[in-house]
């Protein structure tokens, strides 16, 4: 497991200087079936930099599915995306990760028995280099890049307000320090930008109101893109730029959180419901 | 069934007492099993009792990590050779552990750390065995032009590595096609390719001898002098233990170790993080294999004859219930399932059935020898890993998750400005 | 080749025994995702079940010959009855404890059954017999000779051969009919597709692995009884490999498609037979293997099997 080939993007000065004019990720006419279920049906979509972009959507209409095709565990069954400017429809997983996108799970996903710190670490894989000799050999190179990982880790954790918690196993810790962990481990990747499917699920409203705070740093102080999935109207409306709205695995709307606030087809679609409900 | 499970959860392996106390209760305890190896010169059990010596340093917690390692190595490595010296039923004991250790070791990278259920591990091992039955021989020769006749015990030495550099291209040549496939796939194909290898072994008899096997193999030798006692094998052994050991500690705290357990723990997480899915398994899979080739050397050598039925598939499940036993993942563990399950294979079933016999000779019952308990060695697997499956599925010495080391504690950690990031 | 029409018989009549066990592979693996490690021996207990009972019939003077019919049917029912058992016996005390454990447990548990239900069937013929190498009563014993025009040798079907096929068949259509018309076939199929689903619609879905493990095994005692008939010699042994070659034809039909085990099954006898025919038969266990890992590789999915994808 050499480390070559780990380019690692930066995203500050890519994102703001590079190529601040087109879109980050652009999706052309995105279709997933599955079976005759037709879970994404010719979405487009374009992430601005630096924009906090939301997808918001009932239950099944294919928010998930498209994070998946981005992030390539799904391989899209029509149409483009693209990172940067550069297609990565259909790469594997750990390849888009070294592009430049990372992401959080649904169903919180951490490598329940490693520590909080080797979670992270686990997101930095890309950014080591050591080899199998080096390793083996334990030569100082290794030591002091293994030393320089472990702060920028410890950093990490802090930054998530999981600082001093690193030596906690994933498993014990509560499920809102899992979540803000997997975002802390998605953040070792260095992304240009960073895939939030419903950071905020399952929280109390002091702990959203918390989850806000955070995304808000991370596109502020990190200069990070961040796409997110979200059920809580509270956190899609409050933090987003812009918001998209699928359903039936079509795009039914997207504009900023006012004008999508007002937009009937979504009343009907998505909002009607979850007043309802 | 409740009831046994209390008793097995409170193993722990932690001594009471300070540092001084656990320093000469080891000391005591291994002057009593020298006099037992001493006083018994056949005894398994004395056996038995001396190696949990090892045990003892292992659960000595207030004697520092470099005082246990290296009061571990002089009982290994200086106390046993000595008191086992005149004595080859113990140093071939010793030996034939020390190899299952090694054999369970590498296994254990494979399915304790990467999480792949290999079940073809014995491929492995043949393969590395062969390869020095073949070119000691003479075997070779007969097929390979340019080689006249059998290669000397000097010729060992390389072949330690080129046992180790076959296994290792073996295991990526398996595994490139077929890592890509989940779990219970992937436990499938290494047993077929397991017996693939077996049955090449026993059918190939050009190159192999076939069913017959090659007697008459090699022992090592440096400077002309034939290092063929069961006391040199036990140290060329433990050497190989000693360095499967040094570069799994070093690989488990590792970039690459990390990769592993996150495979182990969630392969899609681990790939979204950028984890090579398929390089680091490969690289799991070819470090085992590569250690069993070497140790296949080892064994062919130990042996001098080398035959398709030491590589069943019988041998493969025995080295996995060594690592269910002890504990997947774990170093102390894993050795400690090989001894218990090598001492239970090839001397407690056999003194269970020697004594047996000995009661039906004095009451003048013939005991059939197809009743024999030592021909059950398969119940005794299936009991371990159906046991240790339902009740204590994380090994007698479960495996410590490593933390961060003291030295890199003292270090402060950067508060650095965290955005909303009080704990919620 | 003058065999190959001889080879391709005779791998048919293999292939319609390893597709009822693979029938049993493929049934659990659509419940549980498991491979049942030990179905295969489940196969081997039904064999010894239904021989010890030929030999039993014979000791009171009913020679298996003399009401063929009878004697293979007083075997087969027992032997059924107490594989079904045994698999239903392993379900609950072997697999079921471990169901939210992760994946390897489990399998090591299945590998371990296996061992122990080996060894002991050894213990018992061994205490029981004085042997555990055990030769079968002939049931069917003529052996008829067909010449067909345009072929150099008459063909050799034995009679026992046509019995085996013939059971087979009685049986996959048994099977399918359950599956497919039965209440207890729907949530069968239910709970493959998703169990959490299938509870919440109020199947007991404990039940129906129960029901599953008791289908599929029974299924595999009556190949045994089939294959001992055929084969004439049994030891406790022969699960292992006959399992091996089952579940390989579970995966090349495609795992958890019942039709396609059955396709599976017998393609893979009679690719075993004709290919044993070519590398020899020394080799031909190899190559039952290399279709299993080509399969898997090239086909995952087999060949009815449908590509499932991970939801994550």
């Amino acid at each position: 497991m050499s480390a070559a080939g780990g380019t690692a993007p930066r995203p500050a000065q890519e994102g703001a200087a590079g190529r601040a004019a087109g879109p980050v990720l652009e999706a052309r006419g995105v279709s997933k079936r599955f079976g005759g279920l037709v879970a994404v049906e010719r979405v487009d979509l374009a992430i601005a930099p630096g924009t906090v972009h939301s997808l918001i959507g009932p239950n099944g209409a294919g928010k998930t599915t498209l994070f998946n095709m981005i992030t390539g565990i799904y391989r899209p069954d029509e149409g483009d995306i693209l990172f940067r400017g550069r297609s990565v429809a259909g790469l594997p997983p750990e390849k888009v990760a070294e592009r430049g996108i990372s992401r959080t799970f649904q169903n919180v996903r951490l490598f329940k028995e490693l520590t909080a710190l080797e979670n992270v670490l686990v997101g930095m894989h890309l950014h080591l280099r050591a080899n199998f000799f080096d390793v083996v050999l334990h030569t100082p190179r290794v030591e002091a890049e293994e030393r320089r990982a472990r702060r920028e880790a410890r950093e990490l954790l802090a930054a998530v307000g999981l600082g001093g918690l690193g030596d906690e196993l994933a498993k014990n810790l509560p499920y809102g320090h899992q979540r803000r962990l997997e975002i802390a481990r998605a953040l070792a990747v260095r992304p240009a930008l960073l895939l939030l499917d419903e950071p905020a699920a399952g929280m109390n409203p002091r702990e959203t109101e918390a989850v806000m705070e955070l995304i808000d740093g991370l596109r502020r102080e990190r200069g990070l893109t961040i796409l997110l999935i979200e059920h809580d109207m509270k956190v899609v409306m409050g933090i987003s730029d812009v918001v998209t709205v699928l359903d039936h695995g079509a795009k039914i709307a997207e504009g900023p959180p006012d004008a999508i606030r007002r937009d009937p087809r979504v009343i009907e679609a998505y909002l009607g419901k979850a007043v309802e409900r | 069934m409740a009831a046994l499970a209390r008793f097995w959860s409170p193993f722990r392996l932690r001594l009471p007492g300070g540092r001084a106390a656990q320093l000469l209760l080891i000391g005591g305890y291994l002057a009593f099993t020298v006099g037992l190896l001493l006083l018994f010169p056949r005894s398994i059990i004395a056996f038995l009792l001396y190696l949990a010596n090892l045990l003892l340093v292992f659960g000595a917690r207030a004697v520092p990590g470099a005082w246990q390692a290296a009061i571990a190595v002089v009982e290994t490595l200086v106390v046993f050779p000595a008191v086992a010296a005149g004595n080859p039923f113990f140093m071939g004991v010793g030996t034939t552990v020390a190899i299952y250790v090694a054999l369970a070791l590498g296994l254990n990278i494979v399915i304790g750390y990467a999480g792949l259920l290999d079940l073809g591990y014995v491929a492995f091992y043949a393969s590395g065995a062969y390869l020095w039955a073949i070119f000691s021989t003479g075997k070779a020769a007969e097929f390979l032009p340019f080689l006249h006749g059998p290669l000397g015990g000097e010729w060992f030495w390389p072949f330690l590595v080129l046992g180790l550099l076959f296994a290792a291209l073996m295991g990526v040549l398996l595994g490139i096609p077929v890592l890509r496939l989940h779990g219970d796939y992937l436990a499938i194909v290494t047993l077929g390719f397991g017996e693939i290898i077996r049955i090449l072994a026993a059918g190939l008899n050009s190159i192999t001898n076939g069913a017959v096997g090659l007697p008459g193999v090699g022992a090592p030798a440096i400077g002309g002098r034939t290092l063929g006692a069961a006391v040199d094998f036990y140290f060329i052994t433990l050497v190989i233990v000693g360095l499967i050991v040094w570069v799994t500690i070093r690989l488990e705290g590792s970039r690459i170790g990390r990769a592993w357990a996150a495979i182990r723990e969630d392969e899609t997480a681990a790939r979204a993080m950028g984890v090579p899915l398929t390089r680091a398994k490969l690289l799991a899979f070819a470090c085992g294999a590569s250690f069993a080739g070497m140790m296949g050397v080892i064994f062919a050598a130990k042996q001098s004859y080398v035959d398709p039925t030491s590589f069943t598939f019988m041998e493969s499940i025995g080295v996995v219930s060594m690592i269910v036993l002890g504990g997947m993942g774990g170093i102390p563990g894993v050795a400690l399932g090989a001894a218990i399950v090598t001492l239970l294979n090839i001397q407690v079933l056999g003194g269970i059935s020697d004594f047996i016999n000995s009661v039906g000779a004095r009451w003048g019952i013939q005991i059939p020898p197809a009743l024999n308990p030592s021909q059950y060695h398969q119940l005794v697997f299936g009991v371990i890993l159906v046991l240790m499956a339902i009740w204590r599925p994380e090994g007698l010495i479960p495996a410590r998750r490593r933390h961060v080391r003291a030295d890199e504690e003292a270090e402060p950690a950067t508060p650095a400005a965290a955005p909303g990031g009080e704990p919620a | 080749m003058d065999i190959l029409p001889q080879l391709f018989l005779d791998g048919l009549v293999v292939g319609f025994v390893y597709a009822l066990i693979a029938v049993g592979y493929t049934m659990v693996y659509g419940v549980l995702e498991l491979i049942n490690f030990a179905h295969g021996d489940i196969f081997m207990v039904g064999a010894f079940v239904g021989t010890e009972v030929l030999v039993a019939l014979a000791g009171w003077g009913l020679r298996a010959t003399a009401d063929p019919w009878l004697a293979l049917s007083l075997a087969l029912l027992p032997a059924m009855a107490v594989a079904a058992a045994l698999g239903v016996a392993v379900e609950r005390f072997a697999y079921r404890p471990l169901r939210r454990s992760p994946r390897l447990i489990i399998l090591i548990s299945a590998i371990g059954v296996s061992f122990i239900i080996e060894d002991l069937v050894r213990l018992v013929e061994t205490i029981h017999q004085g042997k555990f190498v055990l030769p079968v009563p002939t049931v069917f014993p003529d052996v008829y000779h067909v010449s067909v025009p345009g072929l150099p040798s008459p063909l050799t079907i034995k009679a026992n051969s046509l019995v085996v096929v013939g059971a087979a068949v009685i049986m996959m259509v048994v099977l399918t009919l359950i599956v497919s018309r039965t209440r207890a076939g729907r949530a069968m199929r239910a709970v493959a597709e998703d169990p959490v689903t299938a509870a919440l619609q109020g199947v007991d879905v404990d039940r129906i692995i129960a029901l599953t493990f008791l289908i599929g095994s029974a299924m595999g005692g009556a190949a045994g009884v089939l294959f001992a008939t055929q084969y004439t010699t049994i030891t406790p042994y022969i699960g292992f490999l006959i399992g091996i070659k089952a579940f390989t034809a579970a995966v090349v039909g495609g795992i958890g498609n019942i039709p396609g085990s059955f396709l599976g099954g017998i393609l893979l006898g009679v690719l075993e037979q004709v290919g044993g025919g070519f590398v020899g038969a020394k080799f031909q266990n190899v190559f039952a293997f290399c279709v299993l890992v080509a399969v898997l590789i090239f086909k995952p999915s087999g060949l009815l099997g449908q590509r499932v994808q991970e939801k994550v």
